[in-house]
Formats: C-alpha cells, structure tokens, sequence
C-alpha cells in the first residue's frame, strides 16, 4: 500500500514510517527523506552524506544502497522490490556484479591496487545506480531526467564544432592529469589522497566526454520501453472493458424497460468488475485454486442476485477450505437464501457466516413478508425439510425463525472436522 | 429546521452528489459540497458542520487527508466514510483515523438518513461488512496475541460486543438488535461506540499492519 509522508521535515520532530522524499528531493530523496524521519534540517544530513562519501566513499555506497532499497513517498514498492519481481531482472543484476568484481580483480592484478576500497565502494555504487535506472517508476525517472537535464555541461549534446572541441579538450585533460596522479601515488601524501583526488578527475573528465551521449541513449531506450509497457496495459484494459462492461452497457440499454433486468445486469456488472480490481488472483487462475467457504459463498451471492434481481448482502468471518459436509451446509444456505428472494418480498437478503475452530455457522435473513412456522404452505414444507434434511444428514442443525411482517431468518450450523 | 442536523458533502462524482442530495435534502440541511481534497478541507474548516459525508477515494490524498487535515484544528467534527470499496484496508484505515462510520454507496436513503442522525448524535454507524472486518480483526483473541497485546482491554471485545456485532453483520437494525437481546437501543449504540474506540486505539497487529501500511500505526 503506498504511504505518502510529508514534504518538509518538522524539526525536533521524528515522522514514520521512513519514506524517500518526493517535494524535498534533489537526486533520490534520500537526504529529505531522512530529515522527515529524524526531524532534523536536510542541511545537516547531504553535508554528512557528502563528508561520508570523502571517507573512502562510504557515503556514496550508503547514499546509493538506501536509494534503490527505502520506498518513495506515494509508492508502494522499492526499487530493489521492483527489480527483483522478474527472473530475468534479478540475472541480469547478479551478471552485471560478476562482471564488476572480475574487474576490479583485474585492476588489482596490475598494479592499480592503490585504488583501494574507494573503488570498491564506488564499483558498488555504479552497480546501484544501474539498478536505480532500470528499476525507478516513469513518475520518479522523470524527475532525475529534469534534474540531470539542468544540470551544466553534462546534458547537453555538442551542437557547434567549437563546442564539440572544447568538450572533448576539457574531457581528455582531465582524464590525462587524473591518470598522471594516480600514476604518481605515493611519495609525501601517501595513497589515499592523490588516489581519491586522481579518480575523481578521471571520472569527471570521462563524464564530460561521454555523458551527453550515453544519457541520449539510455533515455531512446526506456522511452521506448515505457511506450511499450504502458501499450501493452492499455490494451488489456481496453479488451477487458470491452468483452464486460461494454457488453452490459447494452445489455442494459436493450432491457431498458425491464427494471429487475437492468438491475441484476447492473450488480452482476459491479461484482465483476470489483472483483477484476480488488481482487489480485482475478488473473483467470481460479480453477486451480483450493475451493474455501468464502469462494464458494460469492458464487452462491452471484447466483442468487443474476437468477432472482435481489440484492445480497454477504459478509465471512474467517475462511476455511471445504469439504463434503461444508458444501451441503452452504447448499442448503442457498436454498434458504433462494426462498428469501423468491418469497419474502424483501429486497435485500443477508447471508452470515462464521468460521470458528469447532464450528461453522451461517445465518440467511431478510426482512419481507415472513411466515407462520407453525402452519406453512406445503410447498415451503417440502423445502424447508430440504434444508433441514440436508443438515441433518451432515450433522449439522437447522433453527428457522420467522415472524408475520417482520422477516425471516435461518440458522444452519456444523461442526468442523479436522481435514 | 434548526434541529436538523447540518451536513457536507464530499465526493468527486457530480452524479453521486446529486443522487445523495436527493435523497437526503429533505430531512438535513446541506450546508455546503467539495469535489476535491484542498477545497473540502477550507469549507469544512470554515462552516463547521455537524456531519461531513466523506467519499473515501477521491484524487489527489483521498478521504483520509480530508479527515486528518480538519481533525487537526476541528477535532469536534464527525465524519461518516462512505465508498464503494469493499476493500478491508481503506474501511479500516478511514475509521481508525477517526470517522465515526463507515457505509457503502448502495445504502438506501433512509439508511442513509438514520446513519447521519446517529453520527450527528455522536453514536458510530457499522455496515453489516465493516462489522465483519471488526470481527475478523478481532478474532482468535484467546491466547495467540496474548504476548503481543500490551492493553488487554483494549486489544478484546467483550462478548456482549461480538454478538452485536454479529447481528449487525447478520442484517440486523440496531432496534432489532434491542428486540433480540432485551436491551436497549442506547445500550446497543454504547457497544457500538464501545468498539469503534478500541477500534480507534488498540494496537493489535492485524489493524496496525492495515493501518501502519497507510501511515496511521
């Protein structure tokens, strides 16, 4: 269930649950994020962030890892939840990692070990933000495309020659000055600094020279993917409205005259319908899924509303699968449910049943016309004993109460029996 | 005319409102409509009415943000959720943040009428399907969330509360209920307010897990 938190932190305040900001974001709202959580200034948390990321890189891979596994405010997954849905995704992430470690041992095998833990830090980060792109939602990714697309120098693609030189100069010294420092490590400043101080040039200056392209094509890539995706959704939408509420529309339209018609197509429409959007195993699987009271129970709802224009009012506490004995009390449900709708003269038949560890228990109401127990009609006779019959063969027993103008309602109980 | 109750109306379907309109204008007085969250919560915010009916999902924040947003300076004013949702999680949420009912949109009009006369009362409205959510919440209270459960008195229903809310879930109007149980109608109204607070305050981990995920735990 997505949860939307607030757009500003409320400071001395801490507010849950811990969300990625949407309003307060400048990458991945993970600063702002925080700064909500804890009620402190977002100040505070990017400087940390940003000392963090100076110490060996640790701030980066903290700043990345908790990008891609903290949910944005407003949706209800994570990156890393999103990505991992898929078999194919989750290979890709696992070869993608592979290929970084067999790198960096490479690296490590000809002498660029110098590079130390920053790089390993900041391999996993790449790693993280590969997973950021391929698995943020089109709302969030538009927001990084606004920001990277402001951003100076990197976005834009070289028009004029001139440009195109002076990128390609910038680009090349700064890669030639950070290989020429990390060639030099050693000497009076140790490893670390001129390490961090090459790499960071030499990633600048391969950014400058590479990224107006590479983002052109990331961007054609999940453009077209999205366009894809979103075509493929509207048309199962679009043959979903079509093979259902289309049809009823009219179906409704033909039997305008009829008004228990309309209405039973009405309400047979609104089940499905809230069935295909509530109901997340609407999939078409249903047939080898394990029959419980409950579905059992909605196909007697269905039945009793399509045949007879009544409205039922069905509510289950509990759920349990069905056996023989189950299938007769709720066969006999319907039958009393049946006899409701097509006597009483009520518009409304409620159906109750109660799962309990020893007993199940289900009550057909309505409040029509009601009846006479002690003296009824010989047809009613013959199906009341039907009901009562049925149970009694499972076991099960049967109170019917019914009062003259004020309904009717039946009790059927069983005792559960461990399967 | 003063004694009526005064209500407002949000919900995003013109149609709806009409049709409520309709069918409850001639015993309430409505003192105003929203079709969307900011406008909602100014209006309520400046009219105080007694009741707010509050369609649950509306864009942009939903009934909920509605419902907080004005509890936050007006905490008197009750609110009676309606939806065509069946779905657990928005009946639970919008009632654990403090609306005293909860109906479906195919509630006849007198139904309709009755349930904001006893919100406006200050007494909660339960459908027959939220008094089974209530239930299931509730059930298996005997042991298995002993450990858990901090406020036992809270975390349980007594059992004169589950068989009300068994007849409602049953079909039955709280007068009948009276009738069934030889109690009276007020007396069946305090269990219902009874449950509607622990409802609001307990901390079983079935309604937080619903709550918790909308950001209410």
């Amino acid at each position: 269930m997505p949860v939307t938190t607030a757009d500003r932190p409320t400071l001395g305040t801490p507010q849950r649950p811990f969300r990625r900001s949407r309003e307060n974001a400048v990458l991945g709202g993970v600063a702002g994020g925080i700064a909500i959580r804890f009620g402190v200034s977002e100040r505070t948390i990017r400087i940390l962030f940003a000392l963090g990321a100076l110490a060996g890189g640790v701030g980066l891979l903290a700043y990345v890892t908790t990008w891609i596994t903290v949910r944005r405010s407003g949706e209800d997954q994570s990156i890393i939840e999103r990505l991992t849905r898929h078999e194919k995704q989750r290979h890709t992430i696992f070869v993608i990692f592979i290929a970084i470690v067999v790198t960096l041992m490479l690296f490590h095998s000809i002498g660029l070990h110098q590079l130390g833990s920053f790089a390993w830090t900041v391999a996993l980060s790449v790693i993280g933000l590969f997973a950021v792109w391929r698995g943020t939602s089109a709302d969030e990714r538009a927001g990084i495309d606004a920001t990277i697309s402001a951003a100076p120098i990197l976005a834009h693609t070289p028009t004029s020659r001139r440009a195109l030189a002076a990128r390609v100069l910038a680009g090349a010294v700064l890669i030639i000055i950070g290989l020429v420092v990390l060639s030099r490590v050693g000497g009076i400043w140790g490893a670390a600094v001129p390490s961090l101080l090459g790499a960071i040039t030499l990633l600048g200056g391969l950014l400058i020279l590479l990224a107006p392209w590479w983002l052109e094509t990331v961007r054609d890539l999940s453009h077209e993917r999205r366009e894809r995706v979103r075509a493929e959704e509207r048309a199962t939408m679009v043959a979903h409205l079509h093979d259902s509420v289309l049809q009823t529309l009219t179906l409704i339209e033909r039997s305008a005259g009829d008004e228990q018609a309309v209405r039973r197509f009405a309400r047979g429409q609104e089940r499905e319908l809230r069935k295909w959007l509530f109901d997340p195993n609407h999939a078409g699987e249903a047939s080898n899924q394990v029959e419980t009271v409950s579905t059992v129970a909605k196909r007697i709802e269905a039945e009793v509303e399509d045949d007879y224009g009544v409205r039922v009012e069905l509510v289950i506490v509990g759920d349990c699968a069905v056996d023989e004995h189950l299938l007769a009390m709720l066969a006999a449900g319907k039958e009393a449910a049946v006899n409701a709708a097509k006597w009483s003269g009520a518009p409304i038949v409620s159906i109750y049943i109660e799962v309990e560890p020893e007993l199940i228990t289900m009550f057909i109401r309505d409040t029509g016309t009601g009846f006479d127990t002690t003296q009824v009609a010989s047809d009613r006779h013959g199906i009341a004993w039907s009901i009562r019959g049925r149970m009694d063969q499972h076991g099960g027993r049967t109170v019917v109460k019914s009062e003259l103008g004020s309904g009717t309602e039946i009790e059927l109980a069983i005792p559960r029996r461990k399967l | 005319m003063s004694d009526q109750p005064r209500v407002f109306l949000v919900d995003d379907h013109e149609l709806m409102r009409a049709g409520i309109r309709a069918e409850i204008s001639g015993s309430v007085t409505i003192i105003g409509e929203a079709d969307e969250v900011a406008a909602a919560i100014d209006l309520i915010g400046e009219r105080c009415p007694d009741v707010v009916l509050l369609d649950v999902h509306l864009p942009h924040g939903g009934g909920l943000m509605v419902l907080r947003e004005v509890h936050r300076t007006n905490p008197e004013i009750r609110f009676l959720a309606l939806s065509v949702s069946d779905a657990s999680e928005d009946v639970i949420s919008i009632v654990r943040a403090g609306a005293r009912g909860y109906v479906t949109k195919n509630i006849s009009g007198t139904e309709l009428i009755e349930a904001i006369m006893r919100v406006a009362a200050g007494d909660a409205v339960f459908s027959p399907r939220l008094a089974g959510f209530v239930l299931d919440a509730f059930a298996g209270s005997k042991g298995e969330d002993f450990v858990a459960s901090l406020d036992v008195e809270l975390d349980q229903l007594t059992p004169r509360e589950r068989q009300v809310l068994r007849l409602i879930a049953r079909g039955y109007a709280y007068r009948d209920i009276a009738g069934e149980l030889g109690i009276s109608t007020k007396t069946v109204e305090s269990h219902v307010s009874s449950v509607l607070r622990k409802l609001q305050l307990s901390n079983r981990h079935q309604l937080t897990n619903w709550a918790s995920e909308r950001d209410l735990g």
